[in-house]
């Protein structure tokens, strides 16, 4: 016998080894359980966001928290906002709001509503949670400035908007957004901080690791909802996301890419959802330095840029608009002078603006993302190459999220990063002052808008006008004349408007997708 | 004994200064890369002044042998700081400005509770990465020319050629989504475990196949071996008394090298599998600018690559005694 032999298996050795490698091979097999595991009552959502760790719904605008807030926490009412009808309210821990004067809003509450924690729902909790949301100091500054509130019995209060100096109507689609907390929770920051309470139809139960775990509320105002459990997990790549929702260890998967929503298209496990979505996606200028302080020459770039190009580029998660605001949003029109795609209108204004064929102008950075938005490297690249056919010397940057967002806006004292930057604006009403005053105003941030920095008395009078309205059916035409100003000054460019792309398991029916991302699941239920 | 004594106490000291630059690299690079940790805690919209204040209270503004001196003095009290974004309710601070600091996780907790399930992952791929090689690659060495070596080169190069983020993908897609066999996406027992593995044990087979094969045809060549059956041994006693054990030492030194390339392997892998273990931790801290993690999980890769190698040393000094001298 030789060395070789020893390694060199006869028939029968290799037959007798296969069958121990093939028996070896199924030892694993009880410690195996396969995907699906997961009772059908419970839904398993796959976040590409994580969690903020701090359940104080004023401490944070982080869009995966609003999200989760959008189970557990009740609002006065909600907003669907439709394209077909962006004002349409459903009433939820108010039944009726009404006007009183310019300085004042009513609410009527519902009866018979009490909180995950037993606390019975009225009157204190709408002024504790409007007066402490609204204080100066927090963070997540969606109120218009701070109010006071008037409890008229127990079921009814009036916001009194004097103190901040703003229309009370500024609350009238703006209240479908903000989550009621409880007053006694308010009262003792370190409750409010350490676990989320609401009057939502799921209850927080626990934290395992990177999935909060949410539990059916038996005493939800419109009736326990049929899922037992909602999981909410951060699963931070959109790609192992899809692995998850094909395999089954999700049932809803949010941010898909446009490919992966084509290529999901053909597969009768998943079922695709589609809304337009309350966030456009800009190109800010930054006005508060030359070159761009030019509003010629900020026009002039606009008319370089063939949006049609982009939307190519973003496949099923672009939707054309021609406004500064989502289509689903209260104002919302085709602007007429929405600048358009048009070379010789931009080499006419280069030349008004002293740059003829873009002779003279100094390096411009244009930086954007990667990472956090859809294709802003791709569509970046685009914009980059059609303003540098036109004469714009770009120099084109693509930084990681966390440096992105360290230069984006503008701040005290210090001149701001780059020349154009990408970014999206996303927000939780119909309200356009949630997108207009926060770009445009001139007192929005230190130097005027929060990103571009623009000053312009014009369209600070303009935006004055609408938000003094009170009427509804006035205020829309004021909105629209607001944002022709905006476009007339071209301090940024919306590009287009943003598009959520959702997946889900087939089977699992009555789902609700908000525009601004939360998911109404109250009602849902996988069909047996 | 006195060997072994001499040995350790030169190798741990050895291990010591390499762990120690391994942190202080780390510790200032991170520092130097752009993001500021407290822009990214408190979101983009707070005031520069809350950055500044907020980035004081951190000690970021202090220099960075002065944060690193700090930091020391916290290791040897076996206090590895605390997460600059993740807390204790498993959730991550970022965007958010009224985090409580001692709600933050402990950098030495979130390891505790992740290396586990790294460990699990990183054995059972050595396990399988050993029992498909070892085979292969001795026959390749001992049939040297003939099928079995040309089968172990073709294996070795498809393995080698698998970028394991693609590998890890289709393998995820096919076996779990479309088979529906082995579950892989994130954890809920140790089959979740099955995939990663496998696509760590691809990576790092080929390495093994090819050295085995080598060494053992080597070997084979040696005189030693050449005259062994003239000294009455059989060929079972040739191979495994004489052969393997003088082939083993190479590959022990291999396996030391390639513990740095597991640790690599298990960042991708685990990220693409939402596996969690110490690789997700480090990419997620990586993208959010923790520090204090990313310098835990340095120092605890450095160490195990260190008493790895230092376990390696001992074992290769027993198997041949020549190493002692």
């Amino acid at each position: 016998m030789s060395i070789s032999s020893i390694v060199a298996p006869s028939r029968r050795s290799f037959l007798k080894t296969s069958a121990v490698g093939a028996a070896a091979l199924t030892l694993p097999a009880p410690f195996i359980k396969r995907a699906y595991g997961q009772s059908r009552n419970t839904m398993v959502f796959g976040s590409g966001e994580p969690l903020t760790g701090n359940w104080d719904p004023t401490s944070h605008t982080v869009l995966s928290q609003i999200n989760l807030e959008g189970y557990v926490m009740g609002q006065l009412f909600r907003t669907p906002m439709k394209p077909e009808d962006p004002t349409e309210i459903v009433w939820e821990l108010a039944t009726g709001q009404k006007i009183v004067d310019l300085y004042t809003i009513e609410y009527s509450l519902r009866d018979g509503v009490t909180f995950h924690d037993g606390k019975k729902f009225g009157a204190e909790d709408v002024k504790a949670t409007f007066e402490y949301a609204s204080s100066p100091g927090r963070p997540a500054a969606w109120y218009p400035g701070e109010c006071e509130v008037e409890i008229v019995d127990d079921l009814t209060v009036r916001v009194h908007t004097k103190k901040g100096n703003y229309p009370a109507a500024a609350f009238y689609f703006l209240a479908g957004f903000l989550p009621i907390m409880s007053a006694k929770d308010i009262a003792d920051p370190a409750t409010l901080q350490g676990r989320p309470n609401g009057t939502g139809p799921f209850k927080f139960a626990e934290q395992r690791g990177n999935t909060t775990v949410l539990k059916a509320f038996d005493g939800y105002m419109h009736g326990k909802p049929l899922l037992e459990e909602v999981h909410f997990s951060y699963i931070g790549d959109a790609t192992t996301r899809v692995l998850a929702l094909l395999s089954g260890e999700i049932d809803v998967t949010e941010r898909l890419e446009p490919e992966q929503y084509d290529s999901l298209s053909g597969e009768s496990k998943v079922t695709l959802s589609r809304t337009v979505s309350t966030e456009n996606k800009y190109l800010h200028f930054r006005c508060d330095k030359p070159p761009f302080d030019n509003p010629k020459l900020r026009l002039a770039a606009c008319h370089a840029i063939d949006r049609d190009q982009i939307l190519g580029v973003m496949g099923a998660a672009g939707e054309a608009s021609n406004n500064y605001m989502s289509p689903v949003k209260f104002g919302y029109t085709d602007l007429p002078n929405y600048p358009t795609y048009d070379p010789a209108k931009c080499q006419e204004l280069l030349a008004e603006a002293g740059f003829p064929n873009g002779q003279g102008l100094p390096e411009m950075e244009f930086f954007t993302s990667m990472g956090f938005y859809p294709k802003t490297k791709e569509y970046g690249e685009v914009i980059a190459a059609m303003l540098q056919e036109q004469g714009f010397p770009i120099k084109f940057t693509v930084m990681e999220t966390a440096a992105w967002g360290a230069r984006l806006y503008q701040q005290a004292g210090q001149p701001s990063y780059g020349d154009m930057v990408d970014c999206g604006w996303s927000t939780g009403s119909p309200e356009p002052d949630l997108v207009l005053r926060s770009m445009f105003y001139s007192k929005a941030g230190p130097k005027g808008g929060l990103i571009n920095g623009v000053q312009d008395p014009e369209i600070d009078a303009a935006l004055n006008a609408e938000q003094a309205e009170p009427d509804p059916d006035k205020r829309l035409a004021l909105v629209a004349q607001a944002a022709e100003a905006v476009a007339a000054k071209a301090p940024s460019l919306s590009l287009f408007t943003s598009v959520l792309l959702h997946g889900y398991r087939t089977g699992l029916e009555g789902l609700v997708f908000y525009p601004n991302g939360p998911i109404d699941a109250s009602k849902a239920s996988f069909k047996a | 004994m006195g060997f072994i004594l001499t040995f350790l106490a030169r190798r741990l000291a050895q291990g010591l200064l390499i762990v120690l630059v391994v942190s202080f690299a780390i510790f200032a690079l991170v520092r130097m890369a752009p993001g500021d940790p407290a822009r990214t805690i408190l979101g983009g919209m707070a005031s520069d002044e809350l950055v500044e204040q907020t980035a004081r209270e951190m000690g970021l503004r202090d220099p960075i042998i002065v944060q690193y001196g700090r930091y020391l003095a916290g290791i040897l009290q076996g206090d590895f700081g605390t997460s600059y974004i993740k807390s204790e309710s498993g959730g991550a601070s970022m965007g958010n400005q009224d985090q409580i600091r001692s709600a933050r996780a402990s950098v030495g907790s979130l390891i505790g509770s992740t290396l586990p399930y790294t460990l699990q992952l990183a054995g059972l791929a050595l396990l399988i990465t050993l029992v498909v090689s070892i085979p292969i690659g001795i026959a390749g060495g001992v049939h040297a020319g003939r099928w079995q070596d040309k089968f172990a080169v073709y294996l070795s190069s498809v393995f080698v050629s698998l970028p394991n983020f693609w590998f890890a993908i289709v393998l995820a897609l096919v076996v779990t989504a479309k088979l529906g066999w082995i579950p892989s996406i994130g954890y809920q027992g140790f089959a979740y475990t099955i995939l990663p593995a496998i696509v760590i044990a691809v990576e790092m087979s080929p390495i093994f196949i090819r050295s085995l094969s080598v060494s053992v045809a080597d070997t084979l060549r040696q005189t030693f071996v050449e005259v062994a059956a003239v000294r009455g041994l059989g060929p079972r006693r040739i191979l495994y008394g004489h052969v393997l054990r003088n082939a083993a030492v190479p590959i022990l030194n291999l396996f030391g090298v390639q513990v740095g390339a597991l640790l690599g392997g298990v960042l991708i892998v685990e990220y693409i599998f939402d596996y969690p273990g110490i690789g997700l931790l480090t990419v997620q801290a990586v993208t959010q600018r923790d520090f204090p993690v990313i310098q835990g999980v340095a120092i605890l890769s450095s160490a195990i690559f260190v008493v790895v190698n230092i376990l390696v040393d001992l074992a290769a000094a027993r198997i041949d005694p020549r190493l002692e001298s």
